[in-house]
């Protein structure tokens, strides 16, 4: 059960490991990260199928939470925890020389573990710890082409970045300062009487506007139309793809399990409305090809986060959907672009020389645009469905705009697809095979998907379903937990000030009132 | 508490540091100088995240006997900073080491030429026409070539 720290611990090692053993063997150094990968994604699916079904807790190092920091693993957590190996194998940097080749592997590594323990953290400050580690590896990683305008891309989002890491850390300290904990199950208890307020509202905004530079959420989303267009393909696809994702999951935690109220999803909801309009207006107007899929993907996370806004399991249902669907099409895109990384003029004919590639390109933009049966169908009308029946002004404001940017959407995919099938004498230079496997795996799994679509439901749905029952997740950390009253002072009403609230029995409560009477009045 | 305790001045000033962060950040034109900005505002948040366990009458809890006798500040906001001002180094000091490679690359931090030459860049290297920009400069204030020395710092 406790091996599920494996995929978190073994690619941290291997990836300060990597250099030194790259002097020593290169052969060695080249297996190793595949190979930690593998045996990560290997842990996961493990786990999965021994107790996936039933959500358990883990606390790092014997200490319990709250006051140890804890990993708390769920369908949702594992979902995503054998997306980020399983991603990392597939836009894995196998070419270039031999000493960038290393570093970028590292990095690599570094991206990866951080991105699992992002997914499993169940604690506040150790989210934070996680994002970071993974800003720092993505920061690396996109300026691997050396070029001067990389380097200038990944300034601008570093600072960004930093920026957001500060706002998200007010909120972080807000919420201390408001609760005395940052154990997230501690924070469901807690929450309905100390957080829902507008103080915890601000929390919940600077938390989201924070996570949300990687989230490409719409106010803090300037970075990404450059640095897409600046980094190398695989490293745009991982990011657009995969970071983006965990962002946006860590968000959704904290709006299911502390922030779970109608102002928040409201925020949420205008947020994600701005992102996508804006997102896909900007694509319409985009001349070369990363940036279109770029602003895309602005627009499409815009559309996740209206998703998210809808409250309960039909929300986290349609959220997760749009998040999965965007997880298969956008990183396949991507990996297209690795070739046509010029304008969009320059692919006229494309179809000739590389027609494995049109037609996954065609595939792809269909299931975005959202052409039934392919899953993006599926997915804006979970998402339309349960925007309708909300029914509230903001609420239809979203759905109109909705179906408003699916017509921009199909606006300019089909000009590509109708400029990519033109005849010209010329067509542009093929694909590499590396490059289109990688898409080509991914379509496989969106035609799967397609011919597998009630199973798949099905099992979303009772992912979304685990995800949104916070009393398991509290007693799942607390097993011993008592009353949620437990961390007012009875007396006074007043929250306690000190720490950690003494809900575990026995000799650890015994530990923790000593501290509390310590710290207390 | 009433008027202005002490408490009151230090939220005050951790959330004034972070506002003038912010600014810094949005105001300012050289990219060293946003790095400042960052410095600032992480201070900033430094200092609101020890406040948030802070307690005016506490002392060190030097322990004597089995039990801690003397009321002492909440230690966990406290740990949480360590992480924060390291991880804030880490990320200044990177945020440097890719300014130097900037400054390399095109011989100036102004944020409005970088941008510019950058985009100019991108459009070179795709092959399409590049963008107007309102901060293209309109004749009067030509680009430094790379690898020239930068202007001055203007306020």
């Amino acid at each position: 059960m406790s091996s599920v720290v494996l995929p978190v611990v073994l690619p941290l090692l291997a990836a300060f490991l990597l250099q030194p053993l790259d002097r020593v063997s290169e052969s060695v150094a080249r297996l190793l990260g595949p190979a930690v990968l593998v045996a990560s994604a290997w842990v996961i699916f493990q786990v999965w199928m021994g107790h996936g079904d039933v959500p358990f807790n883990i606390a790092l190092g014997g200490f319990a939470p709250p006051l140890g920091i804890n990993f708390y693993v769920d369908k949702l957590a594992l979902l995503f925890a054998m997306a980020v190996p399983l991603f990392g194998l597939l836009f894995w940097p196998w070419a270039g020389e031999h000493e960038g080749r290393a570093r970028e592997q590292a990095l690599m590594l570094l991206l990866l573990a951080a991105a699992t323990g992002l997914t499993l953290s169940g604690d506040l400050f150790n989210i934070y710890v996680f994002y970071e580690l993974v800003a720092v590896a993505s920061f690396g990683l996109v300026t691997v082409k050396a070029t001067g305008r990389a380097y200038v891309a990944t300034v601008r989002y570093l600072l960004l970045s930093a920026f957001g890491s500060v706002l998200a850390l007010v909120g972080v300290a807000i919420v201390y300062t408001k609760t005395g904990t940052l154990n997230l199950a501690q924070l469901a208890q807690l929450a309905p009487e100390m957080l829902h307020d507008p103080l915890g509202l601000a929390a919940f905004v600077l938390l989201l506007i924070g996570f949300g530079v990687k989230a490409e959420l719409f106010p803090v989303n300037t970075w990404v139309p450059e640095v897409y267009a600046t980094a190398p393909a695989r490293i745009s696809a991982l990011l657009a793809g995969l970071v983006s994702k965990l962002a946006v999951l860590v968000a959704v935690r904290l709006l299911v399990l502390v922030f779970n109220q109608p102002e928040a999803m409201q925020v949420m909801l205008v947020l994600g409305i701005l992102g996508t309009l804006t997102g896909e207006l900007a694509a319409w107007r985009a001349k070369d090809f990363p940036r279109m899929l770029a602003y895309s993907s602005i627009g499409q996370l815009g559309m996740v986060f209206i998703a998210f806004s809808i409250p309960g399991p039909a929300g986290l249902l349609a959220g997760l959907a749009v998040m999965l669907h965007h997880l298969i099409v956008k990183p396949a895109l991507f990996g297209l672009a690795a070739r046509w990384n010029g304008s969009l003029d320059a692919l006229t004919g494309a179809a000739r020389s590389s027609p494995i590639a049109a037609g996954l390109f065609v595939l792809f933009a269909l299931s975005l645009i959202g052409v039934p049966p392919l899953p993006g169908f599926w997915t804006k009308l979970l998402v339309l469905v349960g925007l309708a029946q909300e029914g509230q002004p903001l609420q239809m404001a979203a759905f109109a705009t909705i179906l408003v940017v699916t017509v921009i959407e199909a606006n300019y995919l089909f000009r590509l697809a109708v400029r990519l099938y033109r005849r010209v004498d010329e067509p542009p230079a093929p694909h590499a095979r590396l490059d289109i496997s990688a898409a080509a795996l991914l379509g496989a799994v969106l035609v799967a998907v397609t011919l597998m679509i009630d199973p798949v439901g099905d099992r979303l749905r009772s992912v979304a379903e685990q995800a949104t029952d916070v009393p398991t997740y509290v007693t799942t950390v607390f097993p011993q937990s008592v009353v949620a009253s437990d961390g007012v002072d009875a007396a006074s009403g007043a929250p306690l000030r000190t720490g950690p609230l003494p809900l575990a029995a026995g000799g650890e409560a015994e530990r923790l009132r000593r501290v509390t009477i310590a710290l207390g009045d | 508490m009433i008027g202005f305790s002490l408490e009151t001045v230090l939220y005050v000033g951790a959330i004034g540091l972070v506002a003038i962060g912010a600014v810094g950040l949005v105001m300012s034109n050289h990219l060293f100088r946003m790095v400042l900005a960052l410095v600032i505002a992480e201070a900033g948040v430094n200092l609101l995240l020890v406040l948030a366990g802070f307690r005016g009458d506490a002392v060190a809890p030097i322990l004597t006997g089995p039990e801690a006798s003397a009321v002492m500040v909440d230690p966990v906001p406290q740990v949480l900073v360590l992480t924060a001002i390291v991880i804030g180094v880490g990320v200044q000091a990177l945020a440097v080491g890719v300014l130097l490679r900037v400054y390399r690359a095109y011989g100036t931090l102004d944020v409005r030429e970088l941008r510019l030459r950058m985009e100019l860049d991108i459009a070179e290297s795709a092959g399409i026409e590049p963008p107007g920009s309102q901060h293209a400069p309109a004749g009067e204030r030509p680009l430094p070539p790379a690898g020239a020395p930068a202007e001055e710092v203007k306020s």
